[in-house]
């Protein structure tokens, strides 16, 4: 039985704007396994963001979803497949309304943005069980109180009619969590829930959301730009450059015999505590400006293996592994597509 | 380019990217950057236009005007507005039509025709009726005239006197406009001070000053110009009147100035860059001239310029309650003074033209105002 | 002071050896708690409470913690952006002298400011996106009259090129440039009058991964070219690991715990460095299973109430009784290796690297 939650395919969100067209996410291809977590890493401004939002279609204005199917396996697991393809759906129709916040939720970096400083946090739980289920005020206001007992919130009783702002950033994010968790989501996405918060508070959150992910048995998508969370969480990981997902694989393989150029200078570039290492090797050059992408393989300008076809050839997805793809040319037999593309 | 000498290969940004950036975008000062954004905003620049034209017009009112805002003609009293024909013959030869009295035949009342035989030449840039332009240049070139200076040239009609309503809008426009801007720079100037002493200095004295502002804040604003208005002597002469008057707005207008620079400046003393100049060892003096004014300038332009209007509509309103200035002198309020009676309004409703001289400005100015705010901020 | 200062035994102004260029004695910083529209106080936020450390000539102090625990606070004392409410801040000057930086009214300070520098964390907030790379960098130099007004210019180029940037870029404003560019800038401009200590709070926090490492290589090569001392204010102890000598804990106000960097890595003495170091996510997925982690329960303690005794005792797993009452000291359990717990010497804590 395949055990796919979400497969997106060719993923392209791009963003009209006045100075030009913003590709933020350039031709994804993800497969989400139900009960597992991946891991979205990538730097700053790489589409990250903007590709989970695309699952839920709450891409922000100018952006547009252009291209691309995410199927989404709605049925329960190991029964009848029931797939049903999300970048068709309008983002401000009933289907997909119905899916956010039940069947799909998210977090966020900063909660303080996605709670409402008017409403306490029990009564925001409350009103997202009464959204999408058919429990009585009483019945969701004790479910909301045992999901803020269980993400670890201390006398859940009395902070259920707490405003967030008078809540601590590691209990905000724990209500958050129990937000997401109201409806008993089959796809919890994290957008770098743990950012914003001290060593401390970010160990007891990320052990919270894997031990959460086991008893819910839920699939989770973590996006973060800090490769030790990733070593911490990921089942598998996907690395993002420029709108594209340049290697996938397990968590194991991507530390331990990274292929890709980028993983490989990204993972030289972090300071570890284990080893002190005398010079770091940062990746030379910034990530370029979204209007001025490079042509041909994203990452040719700062890559320390380029060669020449690299600047004019987009290298696409080679399977080195069945479970580890990579886009660059090194991997890829592209004689023929030289031939071909000539002839063009 | 120049090359540089990288210490280390991996220390110098790659040159491909600097090579493609557009220079321009890089060396534009704060203001070519809210120039950028100031014209995107389409509404923004038509309002611009608008008030470019109406202070330009204000400003050379006698060459704008057909004639000087005292001439009267007490033949024609109340005429209705002419329209312009560009063609005569079909010679290009501007004229209009002059009038001829009609008896209405059910009320008997004596009123205005157009009558198409007479024929009043015009001309544009043209020398008439001879003025001192703003008192001491001497003069005679109008942009627009009757070739005679006797002759009935009433493009908006004309008043009680037989004064061309027209012509005095653009000279109240001079008054009223400047109202609004002298009023603007005095509650600016006051705005600054209070509010610069109660950020920068803080402690009792900005509790103070706060407090005070809000019992200010606290009185409503009409019946507070109406008792400070109704004091002004009657025998004042038209200058003086004109100054309490602006000194009457701008009292009630430096408080919410004051609040917008003292809260910028409480803001601006937490901001990191504040304190880098703090430890460059910037002098207090160079410190609010160079770093603390030119980060809230653009804002302070942007709320004076959606301040005027107030100021505009205050002074209208206190002329037109007869409180404010008094003829001689026309404004746009003292204008619509006479539009009180209604049956006067009945028969000329062509004197309720300067509403809508004052409601165009105001709109303008508004317009203009909020492209100014979007582009205060060009750094976001 | 009712407090004996740990570091220094007697109150001159004396410092412990030649090699200490920054000595900080019992450093207090408390910020006053008004409400509403009355001046009256009603407490006090102990930012800074009893900080004592020093800085040896050449090396990089790390100073960590959690946020809110006083770090900012106490690298703006010793650039004198604050005014400390109580302690000293002894400064060894290039002849040798030592002066009192905390005791100085803030017109005496002028003279050290060129010495004690300031790397800013958000590089953007801290460069005035209205003046140009050039005015930003050379208007220490112009207002303190360092320099000729016309060898500015080849001075803030040479300064430019060696931090890594083009020189022409010298009349451009910041907003031209990335992230990384910019904190090159603020670089620069802490380095332009020759200091010889720079106090970095958060410098490459806010900073992409690969963008980081550069930053921190250009720190480190400008360290060995000009010989500065370094007090690097970072809550990411993966990077305090890699840039630091020796590292300072703070918790709550407080110093708990200072050493050689390599020992706070191997044997922290204190709970708290325990607990803090265990949450450090390693770049490494492999044996992650069999990983113990310490939660710290509860919240970190509030700084204008602090809990009694020990601040940590409310979190502390070795919490005895006496911790409830009495607050521990600094104490040097030798070799350099300074800790304030009760039961340092008795206590067994995990290390992060083996
Ligand atoms: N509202 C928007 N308008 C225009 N461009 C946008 C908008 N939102 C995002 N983008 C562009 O999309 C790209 C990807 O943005 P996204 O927020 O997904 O990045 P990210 O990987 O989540 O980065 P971060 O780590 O900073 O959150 C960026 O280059 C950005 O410029
Ligand atoms: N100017 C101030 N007035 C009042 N309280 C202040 C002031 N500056 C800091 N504090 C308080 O002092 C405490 C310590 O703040 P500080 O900024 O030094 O912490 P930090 O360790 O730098 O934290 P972070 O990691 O978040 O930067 C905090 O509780 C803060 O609220
Ligand atoms: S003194 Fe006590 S409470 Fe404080 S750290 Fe040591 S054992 Fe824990
Ligand atoms: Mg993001
Ligand atoms: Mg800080």
């Amino acid at each position: 039985m395949d055990n796919t939650l979400i497969d997106v395919k060719d993923l392209k969100v791009h963003f009209f704007t006045d100075e030009g067209v913003v590709r933020a996410v350039d031709g994804v291809d993800l497969k989400l396994e139900r009960g597992r977590t991946l891991s979205l890493v990538g730097e700053s401004g790489c589409g990250k963001s903007v590709a989970c939002r695309a699952l839920m279609q709450i891409v922000r204005n100018p952006g547009k979803v252009v291209a691309g199917e995410i199927l989404y396996n709605r049925g329960a697991e190991g029964g009848q497949a029931e797939i049903i393809d999300i970048a068709k759906m309008d983002p401000k129709g009933k289907e997909i309304r119905d899916i956010r916040g039940k069947e799909i939720s998210m977090i966020f970096q900063e909660p303080m943005t996605s709670l409402s400083p008017m409403y306490t946090v029990g009564n925001q739980i409350i009103e997202n069980i009464l959204l999408h289920t058919n429990l009585t005020k009483e019945q969701a206001r004790d479910l909301a109180i045992k999901l803020l007992d269980q993400v670890g919130i201390p006398r859940a009783d009395r902070l259920v009619d707490e405003y967030p702002f008078r809540l601590s950033g590691g209990m905000r994010q724990r209500s958050m969590i129990a937000m997401a968790l109201s409806c008993n989501p089959n796809l919890l996405i994290a957008d770098e829930p743990t950012t914003a918060l001290d060593v401390t508070t970010q160990a007891n959150i990320l052990d919270l959301m894997s031990d959460l992910q086991k008893s819910y048995n839920m699939t989770l998508l973590f996006i973060t730009h800090d490769l030790g969370v990733v070593a911490e969480i990921a089942d598998e990981v996907a690395v993002m450059y420029l709108g594209k997902i340049v290697e996938k694989s397990d968590v194991y393989t991507i530390f331990n015999s990274p292929r890709h150029p980028y993983t490989q200078a990204l993972l030289k570039s972090i300071p570890k505590i284990a080893i002190k290492r005398e010079d770091l090797d940062p990746i030379k050059g910034m990530v370029p400006n979204p209007f001025r992408r490079p042509g041909g393989c994203p990452f040719h300008p700062r890559c320390p293996q380029a060669f020449a076809e690299c600047k004019v050839l987009v290298p696409t997805t080679t399977q080195l592994t069945p479970n580890h793809s990579v886009q660059c040319l090194l991997y890829e037999n592209f004689a023929n597509r030289i031939a071909t593309e000539q002839k063009q | 380019m120049v090359q540089t000498t990288p210490m280390n290969k991996s220390l110098a940004p790659t040159p491909e990217e600097h090579v493609t950036e557009s220079l321009d975008l890089e060396v534009a000062s704060q203001w070519k950057l809210m120039w950028w954004k100031f014209r995107k905003h389409k509404m923004a620049i038509i309002g611009t236009v608008i008030v470019i034209i109406y202070y330009t017009m204000g400003m050379f009112a006698e060459f704008f005007a057909p004639t000087h805002f005292t001439t009267y003609n007490e033949q024609y009293v109340y005429a209705p507005p002419q329209t312009i024909h560009l063609f005569r013959d079909g010679k290009l030869d501007p004229y209009v039509n002059g009038y001829t009295f009609v008896r209405d035949p059910i009320s008997f009342k004596k009123t205005w025709a157009v009558d198409e035989t007479v024929v009043v030449p015009i001309s544009f840039l043209v020398r008439s009726e001879e003025y001192k332009l703003w008192g001491f240049i001497p003069g005679s070139l109008h942009l627009v005239a009757a070739d005679n200076p006797r002759d009935p040239f009433y493009l908006l009609g004309s008043d009680k006197s037989g004064r061309d309503v027209f012509g005095r809008i653009i000279y109240s426009a001079r008054v009223s406009l400047t109202v609004g801007l002298v009023g603007v720079a005095l509650s600016l100037i006051l705005g600054i001070m209070i509010g610069g002493v109660s950020g920068l200095i803080g402690g009792w004295l900005d509790n103070v000053i706060q407090r005070l502002i809000e019992i200010i804040m606290s009185i409503p604003t009409l019946p507070l110009w109406l008792a400070l208005a109704a004091v002004v002597p009657l025998d004042w002469q038209p200058l003086q009147v004109y100054f309490m008057i602006t000194v009457i707005l701008s009292l009630v207008g430096w408080t919410g100035m004051a609040r917008v620079v003292r809260s910028k400046f409480l803001a601006l003393r937490e901001e990191d860059f504040i304190l880098a100049a703090t430890l460059d060892g910037v002098p207090r003096g160079r410190m609010i001239m160079r770093h603390m004014v030119p980060s809230f300038l653009s804002h302070i332009i942007a709320s004076i310029t959606l301040s005027i209007p107030g100021m505009i509509l205050g002074e209208t309103a206190l002329s037109f309650l007869g409180l404010g200035l008094r003829p001689p002198v026309v404004s746009w309020g003292v204008m619509l003074q006479e539009t009180q009676k209604v049956a006067v309004l009945a028969i000329s409703p062509w004197l309720l033209y300067p509403a809508v001289a004052v409601i165009i400005v105001v709109l303008a100015l508004n317009f203009m105002g909020d492209g100014l705010r979007d582009a205060a901020d060009p750094y976001q | 002071m009712t407090a004996q200062a740990p570091l220094t035994p007697t109150k001159t102004v004396e410092m412990r050896d030649e090699n200490t260029i920054l000595e900080v004695n019992n450093l207090k910083m408390h910020f006053p708690i008004t409400k509403g529209i009355s001046t009256r106080v009603r407490g006090w936020v102990k930012a800074a409470d009893d900080v004592s450390f020093f800085l040896r000539q050449g090396e990089t102090l790390g100073l960590v913690g959690e946020s809110g625990c006083g770090k900012t606070t106490v690298g703006r004392c010793i650039v004198r952006a604050y005014k400390p409410t109580a302690g000293e801040i002894l400064y060894r000057n290039e002849d040798g002298s030592v002066v009192d930086l905390a005791a100085l009214k803030p017109d005496e300070v002028r003279p050290y400011r060129k010495d004690i520098r300031m790397v800013f964390q958000d590089p953007y907030s801290s460069l005035n996106p209205r003046m140009t790379v050039l005015e930003l960098i050379s208007e220490v130099l112009k207002v303190n009259k360092l320099e000729s007004s016309d060898t500015i210019q080849t001075r803030v180029g040479a300064l430019l090129e060696k931090v890594g940037m083009r020189p022409e870029y010298m009349q451009r404003y910041p907003h031209a440039f990335s992230g990384g560019e910019r904190q090159r800038i603020v670089v620069a401009r802490a380095l332009i009058t020759n200091p010889r200590i720079i106090v970095c709070d958060e410098a490459v926090s806010a900073l992409d991964v690969s963008i980081r490492a550069q930053i921190l290589n250009l720190l480190e090569s400008l360290q060995k070219e000009f010989n500065l001392t370094y007090l690097f204010i970072s809550h990411d102890l993966s990077v305090i690991r890699h840039i630091c000598n020796r590292i300072v804990v703070m918790y709550v106000g407080k110093v708990v715990e200072v050493s050689d960097a390599l020992e706070i890595y191997t044997g922290p003495r204190h709970p708290y460095t325990e607990a803090l170091l265990s949450s450090v996510p390693l770049a490494d997925p492999n044996g992650r299973e069999g990983r113990q982690r310490i939660h710290l329960e509860g919240e970190i303690a509030d700084p204008s109430n602090p809990p009694s005794g020990c601040y940590f005792h409310p979190r502390c797993q070795y919490a005895k009784e006496r911790c409830k009452t009495d607050a521990p000291e600094l104490r040097d359990l030798g070799g350099n290796h300074f800790v304030a717990c009760h039961f340092a010497e008795d206590l067994k804590l995990a290390a992060v690297i083996k």
